[in-house]
């Protein structure tokens, strides 16, 4: 029983957390510009103002346009449960592992450039294909950086990676798992739309992806997608976090353990908020066409971390 | 301790391999020549973990070669030839770096099915981080023969020279320190040679795109 309380809160906490998350990256992004920079709350006050204002759907939209928010938010959603954001042994652990969240979290991605599509605009299809192209690239690498961690643990299991990884601390230095970090990293930057992939801060750039496929949302619709995306972010946070750096994560359900457990959680995802907040002001955006090297890259990484931890057993 | 040994010996080899692989991504030069040096720089932190953890003193001192040559010299005069013939970069090798990425991840796979005896044969802590060393070969190898730029060419060799010296210091901990003095001086001799050819080349060809050599032939 406690732990479907525990599931329950682990997600609310995520949903909580997540825009306060993009408002940290955005801040302190701005500070390392030398600008003010809005506060790190300013995320929450959007989405309550996006949630009062009128849907407009263009006469093109079919219903696809919307039903496809509330895909994409309860698709990410439902990762939440299955991720191990605050504590390992999670009753949920047996409906989903890694391939089911990987897969869960490409829905969300495919229900998104469908609706880029639907309403017919120009920008929509030009920012659906461009996130299909990076999606079928970076999709592969997330599952096999995952893997590689799986191989060491002997699961597919997220939350039997975790508890295996606090029981052996040396292998979490083992040369699998920093290549693994490395692989999944580039595939985080790419999957939340962060640079060098795609510029977060911007709509009006022919270069962006994830806001030429948004471009017809407004009101509770766009809420619901900007919600969503922040939420993502936070997955692929507490996964680089929890993944590979386990302690901190609570293994027994006591009080205590629980509260270290948020303070680690927080403590981590301060830490790669700023480490993406400094790469994104130091680099430039990529061009395009050199985006698919990139995950190539990040591609070539997950499979030398495969090969590793599958050898070096 | 034998387990942190291996441990930071593999670690260490897959960062000298990672820099082999930054090549293949990187475009400028000085990119080229900056992975070069740092790869040399983790190529002789690996020499001196070896040299403590395997108590061989002279390997201490092919560490400290190591880095004045590859982690100085060698850097020094590549960025000064690099400066010389400023505006060269590796734009259009002939394999495209997707592809290149691809094929050095299969490389390094082949690496690891051809050391497959070696490493059931050994008894080292190391030995975990020789098929590293074998892919890091394979790797330089394919840069040496999939770049068009002279001064990119060289660089890949160099590379080729660490793969073989991470290979000895994993497999044997080093070879006599005479020999590898005379291996350093090789080095030094062979770069030398090679950095009158890649003048030779620009004097004659206003370039240094090893493509232009094909010219010669009628």
């Amino acid at each position: 029983m406690i732990g479907y309380v525990l599931e329950i809160a682990q997600a609310a906490l995520a949903l909580l957390l997540a825009p306060g998350l993009v408002g940290l990256v955005r801040w302190t992004k701005a500070r390392l510009q030398n600008r003010r920079g809005a506060p790190v709350w300013q995320p929450y006050a959007e989405l309550a103002k996006l949630f009062q204002k009128e849907v407009v759907v263009s006469s093109n939209a079919s219903w696809l346009f919307r039903v496809a928010p509330f895909v994409i938010f309860t698709s990410t959603v439902a990762v939440t449960f299955l991720v191990p954001i605050l504590a390992v042994p999670l009753p949920f652990d047996g409906v989903g592992d890694l391939l089911v969240v990987v897969y869960l979290l490409l829905l969300g991605t495919f229900f998104l450039s469908l609706a880029g599509l639907d309403p017919g605009s120009p920008f929509g299809g030009m920012g659906a294909s461009r996130e299909m192209t990076v999606a079928a690239l970076a999709e592969p690498t997330v599952a096999l950086a995952i893997f590689a961690l799986a191989l060491s643990a002997g699961s597919t299991n997220l939350g039997q990676i975790v508890a295996r990884t606090m029981a052996d601390p040396a292998a979490a230095v083992s040369p699998g798992h920093l290549l693994a970090f490395l692989a999944l990293f580039i595939v985080t930057l790419a999957e939340t739309g962060r640079l060098p992939i795609d510029n977060p801060a911007t709509h009006l750039e022919l270069t962006m992806i994830h806001e030429a496929m948004i471009l017809e949302y407004s009101g509770r619709y766009l809420a619901l997608i900007e919600w969503a995306a922040a939420l993502k972010l936070l997955i692929f946070f507490s996964l680089l976090g929890n993944l590979f750096v386990p302690w901190g994560v609570s293994a027994a359900l006591t009080p205590v353990t629980l509260g270290v457990a948020v303070l680690s959680l927080l403590g981590k995802l301060v830490i790669l908020a700023s480490v993406v907040a400094v790469l994104e002001t130091r680099i430039a955006k990529l061009r395009l066409f050199r985006v698919p090297e990139l995950l190539s890259v990040s591609f070539v990484l997950a499979l030398l971390a495969v090969t590793s931890s599958f050898l070096l057993r | 301790m034998d387990s942190v040994f291996s441990q930071l010996s593999v670690l260490g080899s897959s960062l000298v391999l990672i820099f082999g692989l930054i090549l293949l991504w990187r475009r400028g030069v000085t990119a080229y020549i900056s992975a070069f040096t740092w790869q040399s720089v983790v190529l002789s932190a690996v020499t001196v973990v070896v040299a403590y953890f395997g108590n061989d003193h002279e390997l201490y001192w092919v560490a400290v070669c190591l880095l004045l040559l590859k982690g100085l010299v060698i850097p020094r005069l590549l960025r000064q030839m690099a400066h010389r013939f400023a505006a060269e970069r590796e734009l259009e090798p002939y394999v495209n770096t997707a592809t290149s990425l691809v094929v050095s991840g299969l490389l390094v796979l082949f690496g690891y099915a051809i050391t497959r005896p070696l490493v059931a044969l050994s008894q080292l802590p190391t030995r975990a981080g020789m098929p590293l060393a074998m892919g890091l070969i394979l790797v330089s190898l394919f840069v040496v023969i999939s770049r068009k730029k002279a001064l990119t060419q060289v660089v890949g060799f160099l590379m080729l020279e660490n793969g073989l010296a991470l290979l000895a210091v994993l497999g044997t901990y080093g070879i006599p320190l005479i020999v590898e003095l005379g291996v350093f001086l090789d080095v030094l001799m062979g770069f030398l040679v090679m950095q009158i050819f890649i003048y030779q080349i620009h004097e004659t060809f206003e370039s240094i795109d090893v493509e232009q050599l094909n010219r010669l032939r009628h």
